[in-house]
Protein backbone atom coordinates (compact mmCIF):
# COMPACT_ATOMS: atom_id res chain seq x y z
CA UNK A 1 0.00 0.00 0.00
CA UNK A 2 1.26 3.49 -0.66
CA UNK A 3 1.24 5.98 1.94
CA UNK A 4 1.05 10.16 1.30
CA UNK A 5 4.69 10.36 1.95
CA UNK A 6 5.08 7.64 -1.49
CA UNK A 7 2.95 8.77 -4.08
CA UNK A 8 1.61 5.30 -6.07
CA UNK A 9 3.64 4.89 -9.38
CA UNK A 10 2.21 4.75 -12.34
CA UNK A 11 2.82 0.99 -12.85
CA UNK A 12 0.98 1.18 -9.87
CA UNK A 13 -1.81 3.53 -10.55
CA UNK A 14 -2.30 1.55 -14.08
CA UNK A 15 -2.56 -2.01 -12.28
CA UNK A 16 -5.01 -1.00 -9.70
CA UNK A 17 -7.07 1.00 -12.70
CA UNK A 18 -7.18 -2.67 -14.26
CA UNK A 19 -8.30 -4.24 -11.02
CA UNK A 20 -11.42 -1.57 -10.43
CA UNK A 21 -12.28 -1.29 -14.48
CA UNK A 22 -12.54 -5.34 -13.65
CA UNK A 23 -14.08 -5.26 -10.30
CA UNK A 24 -16.56 -2.63 -12.24
CA UNK A 25 -17.21 -4.67 -15.24
CA UNK A 26 -17.95 -7.95 -13.08
CA UNK A 27 -21.44 -6.30 -12.26
CA UNK A 28 -20.82 -7.83 -8.87
CA UNK A 29 -19.97 -4.50 -6.83
CA UNK A 30 -22.59 -3.25 -5.04
CA UNK A 31 -24.01 0.77 -5.55
CA UNK A 32 -21.92 1.97 -2.78
CA UNK A 33 -18.25 0.11 -3.70
CA UNK A 34 -19.06 1.24 -7.26
CA UNK A 35 -19.57 4.70 -6.61
CA UNK A 36 -15.85 4.59 -4.21
CA UNK A 37 -14.34 2.32 -7.04
CA UNK A 38 -15.30 5.14 -9.64
CA UNK A 39 -14.63 8.01 -7.28
CA UNK A 40 -10.67 6.09 -7.17
CA UNK A 41 -10.52 5.77 -10.36
CA UNK A 42 -10.88 9.12 -11.67
CA UNK A 43 -8.40 10.27 -9.05
CA UNK A 44 -6.14 7.48 -10.42
CA UNK A 45 -6.79 8.46 -13.89
CA UNK A 46 -5.51 12.35 -13.41
CA UNK A 47 -3.10 10.91 -11.44
CA UNK A 48 -1.62 8.79 -14.79
CA UNK A 49 -2.83 11.62 -16.89
CA UNK A 50 -0.32 13.98 -14.86
CA UNK A 51 2.42 11.55 -15.52
CA UNK A 52 1.90 11.00 -19.21
CA UNK A 53 1.84 14.68 -19.35
CA UNK A 54 5.18 15.11 -17.86
CA UNK A 55 6.81 13.37 -19.79
CA UNK A 56 5.03 14.33 -23.01
CA UNK A 57 6.13 18.63 -22.84
CA UNK A 58 8.81 17.79 -25.68
CA UNK A 59 12.46 16.44 -24.95
CA UNK A 60 14.63 18.33 -22.57
CA UNK A 61 17.83 16.96 -23.27
CA UNK A 62 21.07 18.15 -21.07
CA UNK A 63 24.22 17.29 -19.74
CA UNK A 64 24.96 15.37 -16.42
CA UNK A 65 27.56 18.91 -15.64
CA UNK A 66 24.63 21.05 -16.13
CA UNK A 67 22.08 19.20 -13.87
CA UNK A 68 24.49 18.98 -11.70
CA UNK A 69 25.07 22.77 -11.68
CA UNK A 70 21.26 23.08 -11.49
CA UNK A 71 20.99 21.51 -8.39
CA UNK A 72 23.59 23.60 -7.10
CA UNK A 73 22.37 26.57 -7.64
CA UNK A 74 19.18 25.13 -6.32
CA UNK A 75 20.29 24.30 -3.39
CA UNK A 76 21.94 27.27 -3.26
CA UNK A 77 18.65 29.59 -3.55
CA UNK A 78 17.08 27.62 -0.71
CA UNK B 1 48.92 -1.66 -67.01
CA UNK B 2 48.39 1.62 -64.96
CA UNK B 3 50.64 4.03 -66.51
CA UNK B 4 53.59 5.24 -64.33
CA UNK B 5 53.55 8.71 -63.04
CA UNK B 6 56.67 10.71 -64.42
CA UNK B 7 58.91 11.20 -61.64
CA UNK B 8 58.62 14.56 -59.78
CA UNK B 9 61.19 17.10 -57.99
CA UNK B 10 62.22 16.03 -54.47
CA UNK B 11 61.69 18.09 -51.58
CA UNK B 12 63.76 21.06 -51.37
CA UNK B 13 66.64 20.81 -49.45
CA UNK B 14 65.88 17.58 -48.42
CA UNK B 15 69.15 15.32 -48.09
CA UNK B 16 67.22 12.10 -48.54
CA UNK B 17 67.44 9.55 -51.60
CA UNK B 18 64.55 9.51 -54.01
CA UNK B 19 62.04 10.26 -54.67
CA UNK B 20 61.49 6.76 -55.44
CA UNK B 21 57.58 5.21 -57.07
CA UNK B 22 55.79 3.72 -53.81
CA UNK B 23 54.64 0.94 -55.59
CA UNK B 24 58.71 -0.31 -56.27
CA UNK B 25 59.64 0.93 -52.69
CA UNK B 26 56.48 -1.48 -51.07
CA UNK B 27 57.19 -4.32 -53.40
CA UNK B 28 61.15 -4.18 -51.70
CA UNK B 29 59.40 -3.59 -48.13
CA UNK B 30 57.73 -6.88 -48.89
CA UNK B 31 61.08 -8.88 -50.01
CA UNK B 32 62.64 -6.92 -46.84
CA UNK B 33 60.34 -8.60 -44.77
CA UNK B 34 60.01 -11.88 -46.65
CA UNK B 35 63.88 -12.56 -45.80
CA UNK B 36 62.83 -11.90 -41.90
CA UNK B 37 63.35 -15.57 -40.12
CA UNK B 38 60.37 -17.55 -40.00
CA UNK B 39 59.92 -18.11 -36.07
CA UNK B 40 56.29 -19.32 -33.64
CA UNK B 41 54.33 -16.85 -31.90
CA UNK B 42 52.29 -17.46 -29.21
CA UNK B 43 49.31 -14.95 -28.13
CA UNK B 44 45.50 -14.48 -27.84
CA UNK B 45 43.20 -14.49 -30.70
CA UNK B 46 41.31 -11.27 -31.17
CA UNK B 47 38.75 -9.58 -33.58
CA UNK B 48 38.96 -12.95 -35.61
CA UNK B 49 37.43 -11.81 -38.83
CA UNK B 50 36.98 -15.01 -41.75
CA UNK B 51 36.85 -13.51 -45.77
CA UNK B 52 36.60 -15.68 -48.42
CA UNK B 53 39.66 -15.92 -49.17
CA UNK B 54 41.64 -15.30 -46.18
CA UNK B 55 40.83 -15.61 -42.33
CA UNK B 56 42.62 -12.04 -40.10
CA UNK B 57 43.41 -11.75 -36.80
CA UNK B 58 45.06 -10.00 -34.10
CA UNK B 59 47.52 -11.88 -31.64
CA UNK B 60 47.64 -9.92 -28.48
CA UNK B 61 49.28 -10.74 -25.36
CA UNK B 62 49.89 -7.58 -22.70
CA UNK B 63 53.40 -6.15 -24.00
CA UNK B 64 52.17 -5.77 -27.78
CA UNK B 65 50.01 -7.07 -30.53
CA UNK B 66 50.49 -8.32 -34.00
CA UNK B 67 48.11 -8.35 -37.69
CA UNK B 68 48.22 -12.14 -38.62
CA UNK B 69 46.64 -13.67 -41.65
CA UNK B 70 45.97 -17.29 -42.89
CA UNK B 71 45.14 -18.61 -46.44
CA UNK B 72 41.32 -19.59 -45.94
CA UNK B 73 42.44 -22.86 -47.60
CA UNK B 74 45.14 -23.63 -44.73
CA UNK B 75 42.80 -22.50 -42.52
CA UNK B 76 40.14 -25.08 -43.27
CA UNK B 77 42.88 -27.80 -43.12
CA UNK B 78 43.22 -27.29 -39.79
CA UNK B 79 39.62 -28.63 -39.55
CA UNK B 80 39.49 -26.70 -35.89
CA UNK B 81 36.01 -27.76 -34.83
CA UNK B 82 32.88 -24.99 -34.82
CA UNK B 83 33.77 -21.96 -32.23
CA UNK B 84 37.60 -23.91 -31.35
CA UNK B 85 39.39 -20.20 -32.88
CA UNK B 86 37.43 -17.33 -31.15
CA UNK B 87 38.16 -14.04 -29.34
CA UNK B 88 40.24 -14.49 -26.68
CA UNK B 89 41.74 -17.90 -28.10
CA UNK B 90 45.30 -18.76 -26.78
CA UNK B 91 46.96 -20.33 -29.93
CA UNK B 92 50.77 -20.62 -31.10
CA UNK B 93 51.38 -19.75 -34.86
CA UNK B 94 53.79 -20.05 -37.12
CA UNK B 95 54.85 -18.37 -39.84
CA UNK B 96 56.94 -14.89 -41.34
CA UNK B 97 56.49 -11.30 -41.94
CA UNK B 98 54.31 -10.07 -44.90
CA UNK B 99 53.09 -7.02 -46.84
CA UNK B 100 50.90 -6.82 -49.08
CA UNK B 101 51.57 -3.67 -51.42
CA UNK B 102 48.35 -2.95 -52.51
CA UNK B 103 47.63 -1.21 -55.45
CA UNK B 104 46.10 2.44 -56.80
CA UNK B 105 42.74 0.87 -56.21
CA UNK B 106 43.64 -1.55 -52.71
CA UNK B 107 45.16 -0.48 -49.05
CA UNK B 108 48.47 -1.95 -48.67
CA UNK B 109 48.16 -4.49 -45.54
CA UNK B 110 51.14 -5.91 -43.20
CA UNK B 111 50.71 -8.74 -41.72
CA UNK B 112 52.10 -12.38 -40.23
CA UNK B 113 51.73 -14.74 -42.69
CA UNK B 114 50.75 -17.55 -40.65
CA UNK B 115 51.20 -20.96 -41.87
CA UNK B 116 50.75 -23.50 -39.15
CA UNK B 117 48.51 -22.60 -36.25
CA UNK B 118 47.30 -24.81 -32.87
CA UNK B 119 45.15 -23.57 -30.51
CA UNK B 120 46.81 -23.40 -27.10
CA UNK B 121 43.86 -23.33 -24.80
CA UNK B 122 41.03 -20.62 -23.42
CA UNK B 123 42.78 -17.50 -23.56
CA UNK B 124 44.27 -15.50 -20.70
CA UNK B 125 41.62 -12.63 -20.58
CA UNK B 126 38.88 -14.87 -21.08
CA UNK B 127 39.72 -17.08 -17.71
CA UNK B 128 40.65 -13.82 -16.05
CA UNK B 129 36.69 -12.73 -17.24
CA UNK B 130 35.40 -16.15 -16.02
CA UNK B 131 36.93 -15.89 -12.68
CA UNK B 132 35.86 -12.86 -12.02
CA UNK B 133 32.03 -13.46 -12.76
CA UNK B 134 32.51 -16.68 -10.65
CA UNK B 135 33.43 -14.52 -7.64
CA UNK B 136 30.96 -11.85 -8.69
CA UNK B 137 28.32 -14.57 -9.06
CA UNK B 138 29.40 -16.12 -5.49
CA UNK B 139 28.95 -12.60 -3.54
CA UNK B 140 25.25 -12.04 -4.74
CA UNK B 141 26.38 -8.99 -6.75
CA UNK B 142 23.97 -10.17 -9.78
CA UNK B 143 21.01 -9.77 -7.63
CA UNK B 144 20.68 -6.45 -6.07
CA UNK B 145 19.75 -4.55 -9.08
CA UNK B 146 17.05 -7.72 -10.47
CA UNK B 147 15.41 -6.83 -7.50
CA UNK B 148 15.29 -2.88 -8.52
CA UNK B 149 11.71 -1.80 -9.84
CA UNK B 150 12.15 -0.25 -13.40
CA UNK B 151 9.84 2.80 -13.61
CA UNK B 152 7.52 1.43 -16.59
CA UNK B 153 7.13 5.50 -17.05
CA UNK B 154 9.98 7.48 -16.00
CA UNK B 155 10.33 11.38 -15.84
CA UNK B 156 13.96 11.55 -16.33
CA UNK B 157 16.66 8.77 -17.82
CA UNK B 158 19.98 8.95 -17.54
CA UNK B 159 22.55 7.19 -20.50
CA UNK B 160 26.00 7.15 -20.38
CA UNK B 161 27.98 6.53 -23.89
CA UNK B 162 30.28 7.79 -26.46
CA UNK B 163 29.97 11.42 -27.31
CA UNK B 164 30.41 10.77 -31.16
CA UNK B 165 28.96 6.98 -30.89
CA UNK B 166 25.96 6.09 -33.02
CA UNK B 167 24.48 4.73 -30.03
CA UNK B 168 23.46 7.49 -28.69
CA UNK B 169 21.40 8.29 -32.05
CA UNK B 170 20.36 5.16 -31.04
CA UNK B 171 18.86 5.78 -27.88
CA UNK B 172 17.04 8.98 -29.09
CA UNK B 173 15.57 6.89 -31.50
CA UNK B 174 14.11 3.93 -29.05
CA UNK B 175 12.75 7.00 -27.06
CA UNK B 176 11.22 8.51 -30.02
CA UNK B 177 9.73 5.29 -31.14
CA UNK B 178 7.88 5.18 -27.05
CA UNK B 179 6.33 8.53 -27.89
CA UNK B 180 8.60 9.54 -24.40
CA UNK B 181 9.90 13.43 -24.16
CA UNK B 182 10.66 13.30 -20.54
CA UNK B 183 14.47 14.63 -19.44
CA UNK B 184 17.66 13.18 -20.71
CA UNK B 185 20.48 13.84 -18.97
CA UNK B 186 23.50 12.78 -21.33
CA UNK B 187 27.19 11.22 -19.14
CA UNK B 188 29.49 11.11 -21.98
CA UNK B 189 32.33 8.64 -21.45
CA UNK B 190 34.91 6.90 -23.83
CA UNK B 191 33.89 3.10 -24.03
CA UNK B 192 36.60 1.58 -25.50
CA UNK B 193 40.00 2.08 -24.27
CA UNK B 194 41.96 1.59 -20.74
CA UNK B 195 40.33 4.90 -19.76
CA UNK B 196 36.71 3.78 -19.69
CA UNK B 197 36.09 1.52 -16.96
CA UNK B 198 36.91 4.29 -14.42
CA UNK B 199 34.91 7.11 -16.53
CA UNK B 200 32.04 5.15 -16.84
CA UNK B 201 31.94 3.92 -13.13
CA UNK B 202 32.12 7.87 -12.81
CA UNK B 203 29.94 8.72 -14.88
CA UNK B 204 27.17 6.11 -13.79
CA UNK B 205 27.66 7.12 -9.57
CA UNK B 206 27.48 10.96 -10.39
CA UNK B 207 24.21 10.00 -12.15
CA UNK B 208 23.04 8.24 -9.44
CA UNK B 209 24.29 10.44 -7.02
CA UNK B 210 22.01 13.58 -8.89
CA UNK B 211 19.28 11.65 -7.24
CA UNK B 212 17.15 12.84 -9.90
CA UNK B 213 17.41 9.88 -12.55
CA UNK B 214 15.18 7.43 -12.30
CA UNK B 215 16.81 4.84 -14.54
CA UNK B 216 20.50 4.86 -16.51
CA UNK B 217 21.23 3.02 -19.69
CA UNK B 218 24.89 2.22 -20.44
CA UNK B 219 24.99 2.02 -23.87
CA UNK B 220 27.28 1.13 -26.84
CA UNK B 221 27.49 0.19 -30.33
CA UNK B 222 28.97 -3.02 -31.60
CA UNK B 223 32.39 -4.23 -31.19
CA UNK B 224 34.75 -7.25 -30.54
CA UNK B 225 35.27 -8.32 -26.75
CA UNK B 226 38.32 -7.14 -26.37
CA UNK B 227 36.94 -3.56 -27.23
CA UNK B 228 34.20 -4.25 -24.95
CA UNK B 229 36.71 -4.95 -21.95
CA UNK B 230 36.21 -1.92 -20.22
CA UNK B 231 32.51 -3.07 -19.54
CA UNK B 232 34.14 -6.19 -17.63
CA UNK B 233 35.58 -4.32 -15.26
CA UNK B 234 35.65 -5.09 -12.01
CA UNK B 235 35.34 -1.96 -9.74
CA UNK B 236 32.42 -0.80 -12.52
CA UNK B 237 30.84 -3.71 -12.40
CA UNK B 238 30.79 -3.28 -8.27
CA UNK B 239 29.81 -0.13 -8.60
CA UNK B 240 26.23 -1.23 -10.75
CA UNK B 241 25.72 -3.82 -8.58
CA UNK B 242 25.25 -1.97 -5.72
CA UNK B 243 24.02 1.20 -7.11
CA UNK B 244 20.53 2.07 -6.04
CA UNK B 245 19.29 2.92 -9.67
CA UNK B 246 18.35 0.54 -11.96
CA UNK B 247 20.96 0.46 -14.88
CA UNK B 248 19.71 -1.13 -18.28
CA UNK B 249 23.17 -2.44 -19.92
CA UNK B 250 23.20 -2.48 -24.21
CA UNK B 251 27.19 -2.93 -25.49
CA UNK B 252 25.96 -4.52 -28.04
CA UNK B 253 27.71 -8.06 -28.63
CA UNK B 254 25.58 -10.65 -29.78
CA UNK B 255 28.13 -13.95 -28.69
CA UNK B 256 29.69 -12.78 -25.44
CA UNK B 257 27.90 -11.48 -22.10
CA UNK B 258 30.47 -8.97 -20.68
CA UNK B 259 30.30 -8.47 -16.98
CA UNK B 260 27.93 -5.25 -16.73
CA UNK B 261 25.31 -7.36 -18.94
CA UNK B 262 25.12 -9.65 -15.99
CA UNK B 263 25.16 -7.07 -12.81
CA UNK B 264 22.93 -4.71 -14.47
CA UNK B 265 18.99 -4.89 -13.82
CA UNK B 266 18.64 -5.76 -17.51
CA UNK B 267 20.79 -6.39 -20.88
CA UNK B 268 19.36 -5.34 -24.68
CA UNK B 269 21.30 -6.34 -27.50
CA UNK B 270 20.93 -2.94 -28.75
CA UNK B 271 21.05 1.03 -27.47
CA UNK B 272 17.26 1.48 -29.39
CA UNK B 273 16.00 -1.84 -27.56
CA UNK B 274 17.57 -0.39 -24.44
CA UNK B 275 15.84 2.46 -24.50
CA UNK B 276 12.49 1.03 -25.24
CA UNK B 277 13.50 -1.31 -22.25
CA UNK B 278 13.68 2.17 -20.04
CA UNK B 279 10.13 3.26 -21.45
CA UNK B 280 7.69 0.46 -20.92
CA UNK B 281 4.84 2.29 -21.25
CA UNK B 282 4.15 3.37 -25.32
CA UNK B 283 2.83 6.64 -24.02
CA UNK B 284 0.83 7.79 -27.31
CA UNK B 285 -0.85 4.34 -26.83
CA UNK B 286 -1.11 4.68 -22.81
CA UNK B 287 -2.92 8.41 -23.32
CA UNK B 288 -5.58 6.91 -25.45
CA UNK B 289 -6.07 3.42 -23.25
CA UNK B 290 -6.55 6.59 -20.13
CA UNK B 291 -8.85 8.60 -22.63
CA UNK B 292 -11.05 5.14 -22.68
CA UNK B 293 -11.18 3.88 -19.03
CA UNK B 294 -11.81 7.57 -17.82
CA UNK B 295 -14.68 7.01 -20.20
CA UNK B 296 -15.86 3.83 -18.67
CA UNK B 297 -15.14 4.70 -15.01
CA UNK B 298 -17.73 7.61 -16.05
CA UNK B 299 -20.15 5.12 -17.71
CA UNK B 300 -20.11 3.09 -14.26
CA UNK B 301 -20.59 6.09 -12.66
CA UNK B 302 -23.53 7.45 -14.22
CA UNK B 303 -24.97 4.14 -14.07
CA UNK B 304 -24.36 4.38 -10.30
CA UNK B 305 -26.43 7.56 -9.94
CA UNK B 306 -29.23 6.98 -12.25
CA UNK B 307 -29.46 3.61 -10.01
CA UNK B 308 -29.31 5.37 -6.75
CA UNK B 309 -33.01 7.31 -6.68
CA UNK B 310 -34.45 3.82 -7.90
CA UNK B 311 -32.29 2.14 -5.13
CA UNK B 312 -33.86 5.19 -2.43
CA UNK B 313 -37.04 4.00 -3.38
CA UNK B 314 -36.50 0.54 -3.53
CA UNK B 315 -35.45 0.96 0.23
CA UNK B 316 -38.65 2.36 0.64
CA UNK B 317 -40.49 -0.34 -0.64
CA UNK B 318 -38.52 -2.51 1.68
CA UNK B 319 -39.04 -0.46 4.45
CA UNK B 320 -42.86 -1.00 3.72
CA UNK B 321 -42.30 -4.71 3.17
CA UNK B 322 -40.25 -4.86 6.46
CA UNK B 323 -43.08 -3.08 8.02
CA UNK B 324 -45.45 -5.37 6.89
CA UNK B 325 -43.45 -8.22 7.93
CA UNK B 326 -42.97 -6.85 11.23
CA UNK B 327 -46.67 -6.95 11.35
CA UNK B 328 -47.15 -9.74 10.35
CA UNK B 329 -44.66 -11.64 12.40
CA UNK B 330 -46.44 -10.17 15.58
CA UNK B 331 -49.82 -11.48 14.84
CA UNK B 332 -48.41 -14.38 14.77
CA UNK B 333 -46.37 -14.10 17.90
CA UNK B 334 -49.53 -13.47 19.20
CA UNK B 335 -51.26 -16.22 17.42
CA UNK B 336 -48.56 -18.19 18.68
CA UNK B 337 -49.17 -16.76 22.34
CA UNK B 338 -52.93 -17.77 22.58
CA UNK B 339 -52.22 -21.13 21.41
CA UNK B 340 -52.06 -22.78 24.82
CA UNK B 341 -55.26 -21.38 26.05
CA UNK B 342 -56.87 -21.86 22.98
CA UNK B 343 -55.96 -25.57 23.21
CA UNK B 344 -56.94 -26.03 26.86
CA UNK B 345 -60.08 -24.18 26.00
CA UNK B 346 -60.54 -26.71 23.14
CA UNK B 347 -59.65 -30.07 25.22
CA UNK B 348 -61.53 -28.31 27.68
CA UNK B 349 -64.68 -28.64 25.37
CA UNK B 350 -63.83 -31.38 24.05
CA UNK B 351 -63.44 -33.18 27.94
CA UNK B 352 -67.21 -31.92 28.03
CA UNK B 353 -68.56 -33.07 25.14
CA UNK B 354 -67.25 -36.52 26.04
CA UNK B 355 -68.85 -36.52 29.63
CA UNK B 356 -71.98 -35.68 27.94
CA UNK B 357 -71.91 -38.25 25.77
CA UNK B 358 -70.52 -40.69 28.35
CA UNK B 359 -73.50 -38.83 30.18
CA UNK B 360 -75.54 -39.98 27.54
CA UNK B 361 -74.20 -43.28 27.12
CA UNK B 362 -74.30 -43.81 30.78
CA UNK B 363 -78.66 -42.77 30.48
CA UNK B 364 -79.12 -44.68 27.46
CA UNK B 365 -77.54 -47.48 29.09
CA UNK B 366 -79.37 -46.81 32.54
CA UNK B 367 -82.50 -46.85 30.71
CA UNK B 368 -81.91 -49.87 28.69
CA UNK B 369 -80.82 -51.76 32.32
CA UNK B 370 -83.89 -50.31 34.02
CA UNK B 371 -86.23 -50.98 30.80
CA UNK B 372 -85.09 -54.82 31.12
CA UNK B 373 -84.73 -54.78 34.66
CA UNK B 374 -88.51 -53.78 34.30
CA UNK B 375 -89.38 -56.51 32.26
CA UNK B 376 -87.35 -59.23 33.86
CA UNK B 377 -89.15 -57.52 36.96
CA UNK B 378 -92.46 -57.88 35.43
CA UNK B 379 -91.24 -61.35 34.00
CA UNK B 380 -90.33 -62.51 37.67
CA UNK B 381 -93.15 -60.71 39.20
CA UNK B 382 -95.38 -62.53 37.01
CA UNK B 383 -93.27 -65.57 37.73
CA UNK B 384 -93.11 -64.99 41.41
CA UNK B 385 -96.51 -64.83 41.26
CA UNK B 386 -97.21 -67.83 39.80
CA UNK B 387 -94.38 -69.22 41.92
CA UNK B 388 -96.04 -67.93 45.13
CA UNK B 389 -99.27 -69.81 43.57
CA UNK B 390 -97.07 -72.72 43.44
CA UNK B 391 -95.38 -71.42 46.10
CA UNK B 392 -98.36 -73.13 48.28
CA UNK B 393 -97.81 -76.07 45.86
CA UNK B 394 -93.79 -75.43 46.57
CA UNK B 395 -92.01 -73.62 48.53
CA UNK B 396 -88.65 -73.38 46.70
CA UNK B 397 -90.44 -70.15 44.89
CA UNK B 398 -89.86 -68.59 47.73
CA UNK B 399 -86.30 -68.43 47.56
CA UNK B 400 -86.29 -67.66 44.00
CA UNK B 401 -88.33 -64.43 44.71
CA UNK B 402 -85.87 -63.32 47.30
CA UNK B 403 -83.25 -63.75 44.89
CA UNK B 404 -84.51 -61.55 42.34
CA UNK B 405 -85.35 -58.64 44.98
CA UNK B 406 -82.01 -58.74 45.96
CA UNK B 407 -80.82 -57.46 42.10
CA UNK B 408 -83.84 -54.43 42.87
CA UNK B 409 -82.00 -51.08 42.77
CA UNK B 410 -84.69 -50.44 45.50
CA UNK B 411 -83.34 -52.74 47.49
CA UNK B 412 -79.91 -50.90 47.28
CA UNK B 413 -81.86 -48.14 48.61
CA UNK B 414 -83.54 -49.74 51.23
CA UNK B 415 -79.81 -51.11 52.28
CA UNK B 416 -78.84 -47.13 53.17
CA UNK B 417 -77.21 -46.56 50.02
CA UNK B 418 -78.57 -42.93 48.26
CA UNK B 419 -78.71 -42.87 44.05
CA UNK B 420 -77.81 -38.67 43.52
CA UNK B 421 -79.36 -37.58 40.10
CA UNK B 422 -79.71 -33.81 38.84
CA UNK B 423 -82.36 -32.00 37.30
CA UNK B 424 -82.83 -33.94 34.67
CA UNK B 425 -83.09 -36.74 36.73
CA UNK B 426 -79.89 -38.33 35.46
CA UNK B 427 -77.53 -40.56 37.98
CA UNK B 428 -74.75 -38.14 39.25
CA UNK B 429 -71.53 -40.50 39.63
CA UNK B 430 -68.46 -38.39 40.49
CA UNK B 431 -68.48 -35.63 42.81
CA UNK B 432 -67.13 -33.43 39.84
CA UNK B 433 -70.32 -34.06 38.09
CA UNK B 434 -72.27 -32.79 41.38
CA UNK B 435 -70.22 -29.74 41.19
CA UNK B 436 -71.23 -29.31 37.83
CA UNK B 437 -74.83 -29.82 38.10
CA UNK B 438 -74.87 -27.42 41.72
CA UNK B 439 -78.26 -28.67 42.26
CA UNK B 440 -79.10 -32.71 42.47
CA UNK B 441 -81.59 -34.54 44.00
CA UNK B 442 -80.81 -37.31 46.81
CA UNK B 443 -83.46 -40.00 46.41
CA UNK B 444 -83.26 -42.64 49.09
CA UNK B 445 -84.98 -45.53 50.10
CA UNK B 446 -88.21 -43.68 51.28
CA UNK B 447 -88.34 -40.71 48.98
CA UNK B 448 -86.24 -37.90 47.60
CA UNK B 449 -85.09 -34.90 48.86
CA UNK B 450 -83.86 -31.81 46.60
CA UNK B 451 -79.72 -30.80 47.54
CA UNK B 452 -77.24 -27.62 46.53
CA UNK B 453 -73.94 -28.47 46.03
CA UNK B 454 -71.93 -25.62 47.68
CA UNK B 455 -67.81 -25.50 48.24
CA UNK B 456 -65.22 -26.72 46.11
CA UNK B 457 -62.85 -28.27 48.71
CA UNK B 458 -62.82 -31.93 47.49
CA UNK B 459 -62.68 -34.48 50.41
CA UNK B 460 -61.40 -37.95 49.46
Amino acid sequence: MSTPDEPLSYEAATARLEAIIKRLDSGEAGLRETLELCKEGRTLVELCAAELEAVGQGLEELHLDELVARLEAGAGQS
Amino acid sequence: MAQRLPTPAGIDGSRLPGPYGVGHYAARLRDYLRERSRVQLFGEVWNLRVSRVKVYFELRDADGALPCSIWRTDFDALRLGEGALADGSQVVVGGGLDYYVGSRTSSPAFSFAVAGLRVAGEGDLLAQLDRLRKALDAEGLFEPQKRLVLPALPRTIGVVTGEGGKARDDVLAGLHRRGWSGRLVWAFAPVQDRHAAPAITRAVQDLAATGEVDVIVVARGGGSLADLFCFCDETLCRTIALLGVPVIASVGHHTDRTLIDDVAALSCSTPTHAAESAVAVHCAQARQELLLIGRRLGVHGRRAAVARPAVVAAARRLGVHGRRALLQRAQTLARLSRAPGEHVARERARLHQDLREMRASGRRRLAGERARIARRALVLDRKARSAALEARRAPGLQALAMALAAHDPARTLERGYVLVTDRADEPVTTAAAARAAGAVSLRFGDAAVDATITGDDEHT
